[in-house]
């Protein structure tokens, strides 16, 4: 049988850099022009399967962008297995506040937690602010992923999630704590192998 | 579009001349039977003559030389007719003045001091404030998505003023990400007393400027108003929505230990749904429609029922799905809360709430000593 495993995922980034987009794009494969703006944060879930048939199931929370929230963030990273930091190609200064969310979660995050920082809107390339290079050399002097997407057209994204999926530990299971994020627990993923799944738990009903 | 339309923009003479005109259409309408036959005449009947019994007494409160406002705010509190909200409205918030001699003259001053701040403000030689611009500027767009009102380049550029000019003159907050919601029922409301159809799919660039002016004035007034008695929500650290959202699971414990105790046992923290319910009073969990009805018992609460009777509406809201959520575990819940089934709710659902929030309110306003030593 198959390995499934569970991680908490956090979307940060500045306001209107495109996460919840990229989330709906991730979870539901849609996109709208105009979605209302995230407030406090919008929980959502997804599963993806690697070759070797491993599923991995992200709980995602994606926070809301503009500074005055900034507070919450800790909330919703503190058991955080993975983040995605997000920032829009065609705004240099949405690179900087990415950049103090890294250094943020570098503080006061788990310290083993996988960071992808994630450039979206390459459907608008022709106004592109922040180069590739750029970006990426910045990824790679602070040890993180690097990826560019884009929410509309669905590029790249379920490649950086899929990216991240690869570079979670899935090889040790660890104590059942990640999912719920219970506080203070720094888990790892969770090896469901080892659960009793509701699924089990119901077939013996008829 | 009503072909009376015309450049007065005292509400009460607009709604004088609208009385006469729903009035006769009212009389026309009740010699119907039910459309669909599925309710006696008698009741229909009934319904109807309690609602115009209402509205009369509205009117003749409305009519007086000098307002009686305990006796406004009582009708209002259970709902206000639709076509008088927009003069309702403006009176409860003190935005108009009781006194009917002093009415016209306040509107046109206020107008014009709104129109000067606008002008100031957006003076060529000002530099904007480019942070909290840039803010507006991304959210005016995707408030209300998909609604043809606030598609519209003309509501847009309004909602743009009326959210820009309070945020500098509130420096303590600025703009927040919600507010921006909070100001569309007092826009559409205020529109409505112009146009007969349903104003969210009215195209606003067929009034004349001093309509839409007056209409964004008031707007921009009454919003302030709001946001005067929860401005604690929006100030750095956001302390406001932060007491209420432990006010309101300090509450829950008391009147459901049951679903406090399941939440609980699956990690859910209260700032994890209810911070928005705060944050926007709501309104990304109900329609305007009802949003509506709801202020109407708000603004006849008081100032501060936004921050205070707000919360024991939400914990009613909550514990309205208690045995529902009792039954899920962490991820159905939140995913639950943040998606209610609410669409279908009609005024009658939102006054049931409101009367629940009543009773906790009255239960609990003075008991607060009871469970903030726990």
């Amino acid at each position: 049988m198959s390995k499934q495993f569970q991680f908490k995922l956090v979307l940060l980034g500045e306001s209107a850099v495109g996460k919840s987009s990229l989330v709906l794009r991730f979870v539901k494969d849609q996109f709208d022009d105009y979605r209302e703006s995230t407030i406090g944060a919008a929980f959502l879930t997804q599963t993806v399967t690697l070759e070797d048939q491993t599923t991995v199931k992200f709980e995602i929370w994606d926070t809301a962008g503009q500074e005055r929230y900034k507070s919450l963030a800790p909330m919703y990273y503190r058991n955080a297995n993975c983040a995605v930091v997000v920032y829009d190609i065609t705004q240099s200064t949405s690179l900087d506040k990415a950049k103090t969310w890294i250094r943020e979660l570098q503080r006061q995050a788990d310290p083993n937690i996988v960071i992808a920082l994630c450039g979206n809107k390459t459907d608008l390339a022709a106004r592109r602010q922040v180069s590739q290079e750029e970006a990426q050399k910045y990824a790679e002097e602070e040890g993180l992923m690097w990826g560019e997407t884009s929410a509309k057209t669905g590029e790249g994204v379920s490649e950086i999630f899929t990216a991240i999926a690869k570079k979670l530990p899935l090889t040790a299971p660890a104590p059942k704590t990640t999912a719920r994020g219970a506080p203070g627990s720094s888990g790892r993923g969770v090896d469901l192998n080892k659960q009793p799944t509701a699924g089990q738990n119901d077939a013996c009903n008829c | 579009m009503r072909s009376t339309l015309t450049h007065d923009t005292d509400p009460l003479q607009l709604i004088r001349r609208r009385l006469g005109k729903s009035k006769s259409l009212h009389d026309s309408l009740s010699g119907r039977a039910s459309p669909d036959g599925s309710e006696s005449p008698e009741l229909l009947q009934r319904e109807r003559s309690i609602r115009t019994n209402r509205r009369q007494k509205f009117i003749n409160c409305l009519l007086q030389e000098d307002i009686n406002m305990p006796e406004l705010r009582k009708l209002a509190w259970q709902g206000i007719p639709d076509e008088l909200r927009p003069i309702v409205w403006p009176l409860l918030l003190g935005h108009m003045p009781s006194i009917s001699g002093l009415r016209s003259s306040t509107l046109k001053r206020k107008r014009e001091e709104y129109a000067s701040l606008v002008e100031v403000t957006f003076a060529r030689d000002r530099q904007l404030d480019q942070q909290i611009w840039h803010q507006i500027e991304i959210d005016v767009p995707r408030t209300r998505p998909g609604v043809r009102l606030w598609m519209h380049a003309c509501t847009q550029r309004s909602l743009e003023r009326i959210l820009y000019v309070w945020a500098i003159r509130h420096p303590a907050s600025g703009y927040v990400q919600g507010i921006n919601d909070l100001a569309t029922p007092f826009f559409q409301v205020f529109l409505s007393a112009y146009v007969d159809s349903e104003a969210e799919d009215f195209d606003p660039t067929i009034l004349p400027p001093s309509v839409l002016n007056a209409i964004e004035a008031d707007s921009y007034f009454c919003l302030s108003r709001l946001l005067d008695g929860i401005q604690d929500n929006y100030i750095a650290g956001q302390p406001g929505i932060h007491r209420s959202v432990k006010r309101m699971a300090e509450l829950v414990a008391r009147i459901d230990p049951p679903l406090a105790a399941h939440l609980a046992s699956q990690n859910v923290e209260f700032m994890q749904f209810a911070f928005r319910w705060m944050n926007c009073l709501l309104m990304r969990e109900i329609s305007v429609r009802n949003t509506i009805r709801m202020w109407d018992t708000y603004l006849a609460e008081g100032a501060d029922a936004f921050s205070q009777f707000h919360l024991y509406v939400c914990s009613a809201f909550l514990v309205k799905w208690s045995e529902k959520l009792r039954q899920m575990d962490f991820q159905g819940i939140i995913m639950f809360l943040q998606s209610l089934p609410t669409q279908s709710w009609t005024d009658h659902d939102i006054e049931m709430l409101l009367s629940e929030a009543f009773v906790l309110s009255s239960t609990w306003h003075n008991a607060q000593s009871h469970f903030s030593g726990r």
